[in-house]
Order: C-alpha cells, then structure tokens, then sequence
C-alpha cells in the first residue's frame, strides 16, 4: 500500500542572471495505491504525471507532503534508508528501446539484479537461471528464444516485455507503467496491457499506469481507479469506467472529447468539449487552473480556486465549481468490427 | 475548367516496388503496390512499424535513399507527369512547388539555430521565388489560419515553440509554395490528444479550403479516422484493404484490418472483446518469399495462403487481398468472364 | 508461476541454448571481430599491417646480433640487395635498425596509449557520473592538465631525468596527454547517463560498479578504443620528435635518433647520399599510422552488437 499526501514538486527553471522562474509541477496530490491495485493518472505533457510516477518511483525527491509506503513514512528516512523501499517500486519505461542496454544480452541485463536478489534472499547462484527462465516465461517469452539475444533483436512489444521481467526481478510490490505502450506497435498494445492485468489479478503486483491515452486505462482492470492531472492538481478522481462514462469535470470531457472517433465503427458523443485556448504554462495562477481554457467558466472560476471535494452521486471526486454531466464518448454504430464479408 | 480554377490534382501508383539492400540481399519494403489519390481527397494510409508505408510516401518525392532503391513502377501525379522519371533540378522543384512534405516528428526537422522566418526564407529562395515578401505574407496568413501568431512565429526559434505549434509550422512550409499534393508523414505522433484533436482538424479545414489532395501516413487508425475519406491498410509492404474510412472501419472484410481494429483500446464497449493480435509484425528479413505476408499472424489462414500471394480484388468500393475473402468469389466470376 | 501469457516471442528451432556463459559470448565476441574486419579489404590490410609491427617489435631485437654489423667499407650504402635501404654512416644495415629500433617505439607508444586512456576514462567517467563537487573538481584537473605545455616541459624534464627505458618514456607521455580522454569520455558519459537503461540499473539498486563497469563503459568501448589507438599514433609522433630534436639522449636504437643522426650528421636534406636512411624511419612511421587509421573504421562494428552481428 503506497499512500501520497499533498506532494507537491517545484522545478526552477534555470534563468539568467535575476535567477528562474519556478515551475509547480505538482500541486499537492494526493493517492492511494492499494496492495496489489491499479490506479491510472492520465493528462497532458506537463501535467505532472511522469514526476508523479518518478518520485513514487524514487526516482525523483519531492518536495514536501509524504509518501508512505507500506505504513513507513519517507519524509523521515535519509536517502539510503528510503531505497529499500522504493526498490519495491519499479518504473517500466515509455521508450522499451533507450530502456535496454544494447551491448548487453538478455540474459546479462537480468543476471544482473537477480544476483543482487540472490544475495538479498540467500539463495545460491543457480537459482537466477532458473528465475530468469521462469520469469521470461511469466512475461510470455520463450526464455529460449530471448535469453542469448541483444536489444536490438527484438522486437518493441518483446522489449517491452524483457523490461517489464526485469522490474519482476525484484519481486515488486507496484509496477509504474509510465506510456508502457504509446510506443509499441498497435497490434500488439492489448498484449503488454493484458499482461499488466495479468500480473495483477495472478501475482498481486500493482499497477500504477501513467498514459495520455484514456483508452488504454480501461485495459488495466475493471477495478481501476483513475485520477485525471491538470497542471498538476488532481482535477477528477473516481472509478476508471465511471470516470469515462460519466465525466464532470470539464478538462476531464476535454480530453475524452480529443480521443479520435473510428468513424464507421462509432459515432462522436453528443456533447464533445473542445478547449478555447491552447495550454499555457506561464499564464497567472489564481482561480481554477482551467478556466482560461473552459467553455464553461463563470466569474468565480477566475477568482477562486476549486479543491477536490467529497465523491459525488457518481461516485467520483472533482475540482469544479460547475460539474456537469455531459457524454463526451464516441458511442457504438451499431456496426462490429469482426463483421466481414 | 477555367484556367484560373486550380483543381486538385490525381496521384496514380502502380506497381511500385522499393527494395532496401542488405546483406541477406535486395528486400522489398514495398512490393507492387497499386494506389490511387483521388482528386480533392485525404487517403489514410495505416500500418505498423516495418508495413512500408514511410517507403511508400517518400516514393511519391522520388526521394529514397541508399540503401533504398524504387525498383519498379510509376508514380503519376496530374501536371507533373512520373515522379520517379524526374531527376535532378526538376525533381527538386517539385518537391515543394507542387509536393509538400510534412516530415515525421516535424519537430525534429526544422533547424535549432534560424528563425522560422529565415528558414522560410531559405525555402522561398532555394525555389527562386521572386515576391519573398508576398511568401512571409503567405506564410502569416496561413499561420494565422491555424490559430497561430504568424509574425510571432516566425521570429522564433525552433525550441520556443511547443510540439503542436512545430507541427503547424511544418504543415505551413509544406503548404507555402502552393503544393497541391501534401503528405503527412505521422503528423500526430508524440503530441497530447488536445493537441492532436486540433491539428487533425486544422488538416481537414486547410485540404478543403486550398483544395488539395492529402496523402497522411499514420500507425494510428484513430487519427486517420477522424480526418481521411479513404483508408489503405498497409501490412508487410503490401496494401491488404483499401476503400472509403467509414467502410473499412464499420465492415472491415481483410483480417489483418479485422484483427488491428480489434486491437485497438476504445473509449466504450466490452473491453474483453478487444485483444492483441498473436505474432509480431514481419521485418524486411522476416517477410516470407512466397504466399500471404500476414499468413503467420491470420485465423483464416489456408493451405494457398502458403503458396500463393493474394492479388488485390476490387469489389464494392473496396480493395482487398485475401484469399479466404475474395479468392473463391473472384474464381467464379473470372471463370463465368473468361 | 510458468503460466504463458499471450506468447509473442515464437520458438526458433535453431535457437542457441539459453543459457550465455562468459566464455560462448566471448568467443562470439571474437567471430564477430574477425567478421567486421572481413568486411572491408582495407580493414584486413590495416590488420596485416599491425601484425608485421607486433611481430618486429616482439622478436626484431631477436633477428640481429646485440651490436649490429657494421661495414666500413659501405657507410652511406645506397640501396641495394643485400641493404634494401642502405647503410648509415658506420655502414650498418638500415633496414636492421628500423627493425630493432621498432620495439622502443611501440612500447612507449602502447604504454603512452595505455596510460592515457586508463587515467582519462577512469577520471571522465567518474567525474560524469557523479557530478558535482567531484565533477568540478577533476574538470579543474583535466583543464590543468591540458594548458600543460608539453614540449617545454619535457625539455625541463630531461635535463633532470634520463628516460631510461620505453616505459618510463610511456608514462611520462601518458600523464601529459589523459586531458582529451576525459573531457571526450565525461561529455559521453553524460549522455549516457540520462539513458532509459541506466536509470533502470539505478532503480533496481544495482551498485555503481555495476552500473559503470558494466552498463556505461561497454557502450564508450568503440570511443576509448578509437582514443587508445590515436592516441599510439600520437606518442609515436612525439618521442620520434623528441629523439630528433635531440632533446633526449641517445641510449638506444630509436627511429628519432635515427633522422636526428641522418639529418644533423649524415646531412640528408642536402646531399642524397643519406637520403634512404632519412626515409626509412619515416616510412616505418607512415606505414604504423596507416596501419592504425584502416583499423580505427572497424571500432564502432565491432563494440556495437547490431553492426557486428549483421
């Protein structure tokens, strides 16, 4: 169980002379990643959400608030003493091709940390052979076919797979799948999700999943909850299908509304949002973060800033001052896909 | 027709085939591919990494390189004649002056150190345009069209512009010598869905009012869904299914195009109904030499699927090459014909 | 636990067994090699080339008496079947000299090389990968290091110590010349670091052995072998300079004595009568750098596994 309160992140922006700006990255999230759950953050570039993952992670520090990983707080503990910790946590990275040393085999790459594992558990040397067949197996490679090949013998889905194997090496109790798929080739997408799935419902390994693509979310498991990040403030929270279905925020319709329609296959949803403005980083705090951008804006928008509230009848939490139901969603035509003639 | 009425012109590929040289020897990437871009539409073109489809579009500038090498076939543009008959100072003028090309990740291909404006400069003078002003006025007001500040942009640098706005840029060089013929080589890959919602839109309003014909190269069915008229799926060098968008989407009759659009995570329905396809896609050296490309990854696979290639059939709008789809049909009606 | 999960990776017959051990991969890594220096005639030449130099340094000093012959009757010999490039001015054989003054040279040159390249990847390397003070402070270093003016200081330098052997020769090169090296290994390193891989090596805890040892330097080795294998050409050069200028003393058979002698004593620049013992050395020094230059276009195919493997 990893619980986050108020993590907020600043970076500074290197500037000249007078000093930088600072740029809020994250605002004060806060999350919840039950043991052996799944919880998905989605958003635009710059939103925040890859920091997230990177400092729960331990990848990146933050700034203040708190991370407490299994009922330890990390605030307290030195560097050194966190890393135990944060070694539970495992980052599968977007690019599967920078992610793999290409001068190293497969075998190599996950000799590597099971002999750090193996020192860790007392077990003898032999066992990282037969743990790193078992675990190529359990990622749905032939360990036979893999283990002697280099990176560049791959392909990107089979990477993918090699480094989600090599986080299980440390028997991780969260696997951050930061766009775990956005560069895989889209026939084989639903593999790499439906084996993040898998690992979960078999091995209890949960998954925090970071995607720009909202789609993708829903593949994670049915149970999923999404948090939905704008300039780094957690602007809606809930369910990932009810969230999807039944969006109130209007960022959150925004970015359904985005999600191309497979015309032929389905119709656009009624109620699409489109955006006014384009995002802007540097434009002035104060008031709801979106309102510059939000066809539905009032004058309270501009001045004061909303906070995620209690769930509502959906059962989802948001940031608005003016939620609305609206359906966004494409909505099947009526036609399937299958149906050839 | 008036003179003064420009019309979109046609694109006709036939039979093109472009091989890469290796050391397992000469490969085809695009094999006899037929495809034509009707006048004043967007044609799709979708396929997975190693399908050929950036082979395909940069055959339509005559611009393969080493170890690249356009082995057969033709490519007849309206007003231009066969591409890949023009060499040297002609083939340069049209690239631009009557071809424009948005290259992949058009953030990476402008140039860090000049301003936009002295890039457009540069592209104005490499074409001897006389009227350089008239070509900055050009350019701002397409900018402008797009959403942009036209003078603002061009006094920027590469990296002061975010990833949507490069695209625009380099959708509006492509566009700023009057190309009537525009390929789109992944124009919305790596940028956020807003974003992409709007330069997909911002593509389908600039091709109907400069009435062009487009050509977008994409992995992603959803992008070419929402913008093109027609869509050819490409898999393993080949166009396996070919027809207008909505019918390829709704009914798709190939089973690579059954099987991708399955694959694909959608915002609604049953998602346990969507799955990967099995295998992966074929690379230059693991294309089979003889039958189906896709015979390894297809449920419908047959014992001709091993010996023989499926020929592209045309029926109802639609290209399909398949054997368990149009084989035994085409058979009647060739033995009913001939 | 072995449940397959959508198989995507299909089982080759072929297959090689699972299991690499240390000694199948690396005598993959050596078919590799010899299959990159196949590729290219020029590579193979540069190869032959090298060997023949190995070979004279190794057992040159073997083929010829300690003192060599000399013959009074021929000083300044012209070139002919039983002295293919002459005499020198005790009418001993050139070709004889070049040979056994060849192991001197590529010691200091191996020795230089070594020491440049140990010290400078070493100290780039770890000044890139932990930054900071400590990057600060070995970048001070390097860049003391390379305002050092060499030659003046060898000058100094001589008139207190001997440089009596090619090793000591070698090292005092080397701790001048490691400047290049590390500014060239901390930039990649640097680059390096921000890879996918490397911060995965982080997150799994490995330990920073691991992760410079194993996952940085394999991918700088075709950059430090480059290094390694310019910068032997370079100590060549400058003891060759050294000895000719005759700023060291002549204990030894050396090329560099050898064109100091024929161009201060046996005056090759005006009369052609020493002309072939001036050329000799040079040409020996011309064929070693072309020996190396065909052989450095082979480093990045052969540290790089997709262009070995091909």
């Amino acid at each position: 169980m990893i619980v986050g309160t108020g993590v907020t992140k600043t970076y500074k922006q290197r500037g000249g002379v007078l000093g930088g700006r600072d740029v809020p990255a994250l605002r004060g999230v806060d999350f919840a990643v039950p043991k052996g759950g799944a919880v998905s953050f989605i958003g635009e570039s710059g939103c925040g959400k890859t920091t997230l993952g990177r400092i729960i992670a331990g990848l990146e520090t933050y700034d203040s608030g708190d991370i407490v990983i299994d009922g330890v707080s990390m605030s307290g503990l030195s560097h050194r003493r966190r890393q135990p910790y944060f070694r539970r946590i495992q980052l599968i990275h977007q690019d599967p091709y920078s992610a793999l040393n290409p001068t190293r085999t497969v075998h190599q790459t996950l000799q590597a940390p099971l002999a750090l594992r193996a020192r860790q558990t007392d077990r003898s040397r032999s066992w990282t052979d037969e743990r790193a067949e078992e675990l190529l197996s359990l990622v749905g490679l032939d360990p036979g076919y893999v283990l002697p090949r280099y990176p560049h013998q791959l392909s990107g889905g089979m990477r993918q797979r090699v480094v989600i194997a090599r986080a299980l090496t440390m028997d991780p109790e969260v696997l951050v799948a930061d766009e775990a798929v956005s560069m895989i080739d889209v026939s084989l997408r639903l593999g790499i999700l439906s084996l993040l799935k898998d690992l979960r419902l078999r091995l209890g390994v949960g998954v925090l999943f970071i995607t720009h693509d909202i789609a993708t979310a829903r593949y994670i498991g049915d149970d999923s909850e999404l948090y939905v990040l704008y300039r780094g403030q957690v602007v809606e929270r809930g369910n990932t299908e009810t969230v999807i279905a039944d969006p109130v925020h209007p960022y959150t319709q925004s970015l359904l509304s985005a999600i191309p329609v497979l015309h032929g296959l389905e119709r656009p949803g009624p109620e699409r949002v489109v955006p006014t403005e384009a995002l802007d980083e540097a434009q002035a705090d104060g008031g709801c973060l979106f309102a510059r951008r939000c066809p539905f804006a009032t004058e309270r928008c501009v001045s004061e800033m909303p906070v995620l509230g209690r769930p509502g009848e959906g059962g989802q939490r948001h940031a608005c001052f003016h939620p609305q139901r609206r359906s966004v969603i494409p909505v099947g035509a009526g036609r399937h896909a299958g149906a050839g003639g | 027709m008036t003179p003064t009425t420009v019309t979109a012109p046609g694109v006709r590929i036939r039979d093109l085939t472009v091989v890469y040289k290796t050391p397992a020897g000469e490969l085809p990437a695009v094999s006899g591919v037929n495809l034509s871009l009707e006048p004043g539409t967007i044609t799709g073109v979708v396929g997975e990494s190693g399908s050929g489809k950036s082979t395909l579009a940069l055959s339509l500038l005559n611009a393969v390189q080493p170890p690249g090498r356009i082995a057969a076939g033709s490519v007849e543009i309206d007003g231009l004649g066969d591409v890949l008959t023009l060499g040297g100072e002609d083939l340069r003028r049209a690239r631009g002056r009557q071809v424009g090309y948005v290259f992949q990740a058009a953030q990476n291909s402008l140039n860090p150190l000049k301003t936009i404006g002295k890039q457009l400069l540069d592209l104005g003078r490499s074409h001897d345009v006389e009227d350089l002003r008239g070509l900055v006025r050009d350019a701002k007001e397409l900018l402008a069209r797009m959403g942009m500040d036209g003078a603002r942009v061009l006094d920027s640098h590469q990296h002061e512009l975010s990833g949507g706005m490069r695209q625009r840029v380099g959708i509006m060089l492509a566009l700023v010598l009057n190309a009537k013929v525009v390929v789109l080589d992944e124009p919305t890959t790596a940028l956020d869905m807003i974003t992409q919602a709007t330069i997909l839109r911002i593509i389908r309003e600039v091709h109907d009012e400069r009435s062009l014909t487009t050509l977008v190269i994409t992995h992603d069915v959803g992008a070419i869904a929402e913008v093109a008229d027609s869509l050819a799926v490409m898999y393993g060098g080949r166009v396996v299914e070919h027809g207008e968008v909505t019918e390829v989407l709704g009914a798709p009759r190939h089973p690579y195009t059954q099987g991708l659009i399955r694959a694909i995570p959608r915002l609604s329905g049953d998602i346990s109904e969507a799955r990967a396809l099995p295998g992966r896609p074929p690379t230059l050296g693991t294309l089979p030499a003889a039958g189906c490309v896709f015979r390894e990854r297809c449920e419908r696979r047959m014992a001709v699927c091993e010996t023989d290639e499926p020929i592209p059939v045309f029926r109802d709008g639609r290209t399909v090459a398949c054997h368990a789809v149009d084989h035994p049909l085409a058979l009647v009606k060739r033995k009913e014909f001939a | 636990m072995t449940v397959i999960i959508n198989p995507e990776g299909v089982a080759d017959p072929q297959a090689s067994p699972a299991r690499t051990t240390r000694a199948t991969l690396r005598r993959n890594f050596w078919r590799g090699v010899w299959r990159v220096l196949r590729r290219k005639p020029s590579r193979m030449a540069g190869v032959v080339i090298i060997v023949l130099f190995a070979l004279m340094g190794i057992a040159g000093p073997l083929l010829y008496p300690d003192n060599l012959p000399r013959d009074d009757n021929a000083l300044y010999a012209p070139p002919s079947l039983a002295h293919p490039f002459g005499t020198d001015f005790e009418g001993t054989d050139v070709l004889a000299l070049v040979v056994t003054g060849a192991r001197y040279v590529l010691l200091t040159g191996l020795a230089t090389a070594a020491i440049t390249v140990a010290v400078g990847t070493a100290i780039g390397l770890f000044a890139g990968f932990r930054r900071g003070r400590w990057d600060t402070v070995l970048m001070r270093l390097t860049d003391m290091n390379l305002a050092i003016p060499g030659l003046p200081l060898l000058l100094v330098l001589s008139t207190v110590w001997k440089f009596e052997g090619p090793l000591e020769m070698g090292l005092v090169l080397g701790l001048l010349g490691w400047g290049g090296i590390a500014r060239a290994v901390r930039s990649q390193t640097l680059s390096l670091r921000e890879r996918g891989f490397i911060e995965a090596a982080r997150g799994l805890g490995l330990p920073t052995r691991h992760i410079i040892g194993r996952e940085l330097l394999p991918g700088m080795a075709p950059y430090i072998a480059m290094n390694m294998l310019i910068a032997v050409t370079g100590a060549v050069y400058a003891q060759v300079g050294l000895f000719f200028l005759g700023v060291l003393p002549f204990e030894s058979n050396n090329w560099g004595v050898m064109l100091n002698l024929a161009v201060f004593n046996g005056g090759a620049l005006t009369t052609p009568a020493a002309l072939p013992y001036l050329l000799a050395p040079l040409l020996a020094i011309l064929l070693l750098t072309l020996g190396i230059v065909l052989i450095v276009d082979a480093m990045d195919e052969i540290f790089n596994p997709r262009l070995r493997e091909e």
